[in-house]
């Protein structure tokens, strides 16, 4: 496949008997937008965990850039460029907005606790570049002037955004969202929307895990389908709505 | 809170006070002395706790260990003619050693299950130096009879008395205040932080969760051996009893009563906790002497209830926020 950036092949895991992801295969391009979807209990947050090194596949392997990364811990599935959100919202709840965006540059700056504590040059240097790449990815998401507020204050929406803030912070090139619309008002959604516009812009392809349908067919350059955690369908959005595998999951006919 | 005078001119005043402190006691000084070393002891102990359960939010229940480890290398060293300046970087390295060991399996637990490990690990270093005679000399503690610790010298002085022992704490507590404050707002204190509020998010944002956790926990037991050392020097005696579990508990309770993960919360924790049943001591009256651990209690009691986060809790830095290109 000419630009692909991920391949998961014959991906699998088992929770003890239940066979949560079941053989899946799926290639994503760069620069790609593909929507995940899937009833609960499909097997897709599964999926992500098998991508980002939460877990390591019981069968098969996950290939990042040409290169397998299933194995490999979380944070060096993040050092080679895939970043993602939580279902549930997962940030530094006593940190501030924008500590939590520097949180994300940890992962592209070195200086370790000897340059800290002789506070040297380079340190210094550094941790200024930290700030204003954080203030730049806080911008971008339109939550600068909460850069100073604890996270835990602010609103369930502006929350989200910080937890994409942060993902984009670690300068991924395919982003992973875990329903980043879950919970929110229409309004709410197209800036999301909107914000996901923006990123695909900049070439980072994403996976999104989404249940609003007209989000998913709307922002979505593909749509795979999964099942009992099986992949029972892909293709265009306009194609996976005719598909009578998914209507039939999805409405259990 | 915002305080009535601007913090660098709060800072100089207060080490100005540190400073003269000795001196305004007249010639009655040696208790008042006494207990400022021994809060200050026990505050660069904390702030070496402070690293673990404040900053990376790793319950350490047996921090007297590496005291322990400190006080019994330093005396081991001092007793066979070892100078003090070459003895202390010693006492901290074989204390981040053993902390690093003890890392590898302990750091894999969470939660209650370190506090548990932790706290066994505690007690087996009492029991080891509590068993061990022909290394420690078991209950009766070093030095043996006929034995000495031998005295700090300094530019070809000896610090034999308490004042000399304050302002070397002092010094002492002053670098563990300035490494605690300098590791807080840097690149790796912050991967601290985020440990301690989410670990998951933070491996999947990028921190090597693993490593960064035993730098912490490294770090902190230099903090805990290097005061071992000094302790081991000023009161020329070490024995098993010093580092017991109630011990180990006290140190937690400092931290959680001032302020978890602030710097001035912990000073001020010690201060209470060590500071406050020896104020009682001495003002009580002998009547009321027994019941100082009661009153004591009941602060304590109220502390949490009305103050769960501590006295001075602990606060992120506000940063700049404008972009150049915004501006």
């Amino acid at each position: 496949m000419p630009g692909e950036l991920l391949a998961i092949r014959d991906a699998t895991k088992y929770f003890g008997g239940l066979e949560a992801v079941s053989g899946v295969t799926l290639q994503v391009a760069d620069g790609e937008v593909l929507g995940l979807i899937g009833p609960n209990g499909a097997g897709k947050s599964t999926l992500f965990n098998l991508i980002t090194g939460v877990y390591a596949p019981d069968r098969g392997e996950v290939r990042f850039k040409n290169r397998k990364i299933s194995g490999c811990k979380p944070h060096q599935v993040v050092a080679a460029g895939i970043a993602r959100t939580f279902q549930n919202i997962r940030l530094f709840a006593n940190m501030t907005a924008l500590e939590n965006v520097m949180i994300g540059r940890h992962v592209r700056t070195r200086s370790e606790l000897a340059e800290a504590l002789l506070r040297t040059p380079g340190f210094k240097q550094e941790e200024k570049a930290i700030q204003d790449y954080a203030r730049s990815v806080l911008d971008l998401v339109g939550l600068l002037k909460a850069g100073n507020d604890l996270v835990k204050n602010l609103a369930y929406g502006d929350q989200r955004r910080i937890e994409i803030a942060r993902a984009l912070a670690t300068e991924p090139s395919l982003l992973l969202l875990d329903e980043p619309t879950a919970g929110m008002n229409p309004t709410e959604s197209a800036e999301v929307m909107g914000l996901m516009g923006v990123i695909k812009r900049k070439g980072i392809a994403i996976i999104v895990i989404e249940h609003q349908m007209d989000v998913v067919m709307n922002i979505s350059d593909r749509v795979a389908v999964l099942d009992y955690g099986k992949k029972i369908c892909e293709g265009s959005p306009f194609e996976v709505q005719k598909d009578p595998k998914v209507i039939e999951a999805y409405l259990g006919a | 809170m915002k305080l009535p005078i601007s913090k660098p001119y709060l800072m100089s005043g207060v080490l100005l006070l540190l400073l003269v402190w000795p001196f305004l006691w007249g010639g009655d000084n040696a208790y008042a002395l006494y207990i400022a070393c021994l809060i200050g002891i026990y505050t660069i102990l904390c702030l070496g706790l402070n690293i673990t359960i404040g900053y990376t939010g790793l319950l350490d229940l047996g921090f007297m260990a590496f005291y322990a480890i400190g006080a019994y290398t330093a005396a081991i060293l001092s007793i066979h003619g070892v100078s003090f300046w070459l003895t202390l970087p010693v006492c901290v390295l074989v204390g981040g050693g053993v902390r690093y060991l003890l890392g590898l399996p302990v750091l894999k637990l969470r939660g209650d299950y370190l506090a548990i490990v932790t706290l066994a690990f505690g007690e087996i270093v009492r029991l080891v130096a509590n068993n061990t005679v022909g290394l420690t000399n078991g209950p009766k503690g070093l030095p043996r009879v006929g034995e000495k610790i031998s005295e700090i010298r300094l530019f070809g002085w000896s610090l034999n008395d308490t004042i000399h022992f304050y302002y070397l704490i002092l010094a002492f507590v002053l670098l563990a205040v300035l490494v605690s404050h300098r590791l807080e707002h840097s690149r790796l204190g912050r991967a601290f932080v985020a440990i301690r509020e989410d670990e998951l998010a933070a491996e999947l944002s990028g921190i090597h969760v693993a490593r960064v956790k035993s730098v912490a926990f490294v770090i902190s037991g230099m903090f805990g051996a290097l005061a071992g050392a000094i302790y081991a020097h000023w009161i020329g005696f070490v024995s098993p009893e010093m580092f017991t579990f109630w011990e180990s508990v006290f140190l937690v309770a400092m931290i959680v009563v001032g302020g978890m993960g602030n710097i001035g919360g912990v000073v001020l924790g010690v201060i209470l906790l060590v500071g406050v049943p020896e104020i009682l001591r001495s003002t009580l009256g002998a009547k009321f002497v027994d019941y100082r651990m009661l009153v004591f209690g009941v602060v304590m009691v109220a502390v949490i209830i009305f103050r769960p986060q501590g006295l001075i809790p602990s606060k992120r830095r506000s940063l700049e926020l404008h972009t150049p290109e915004a501006e």
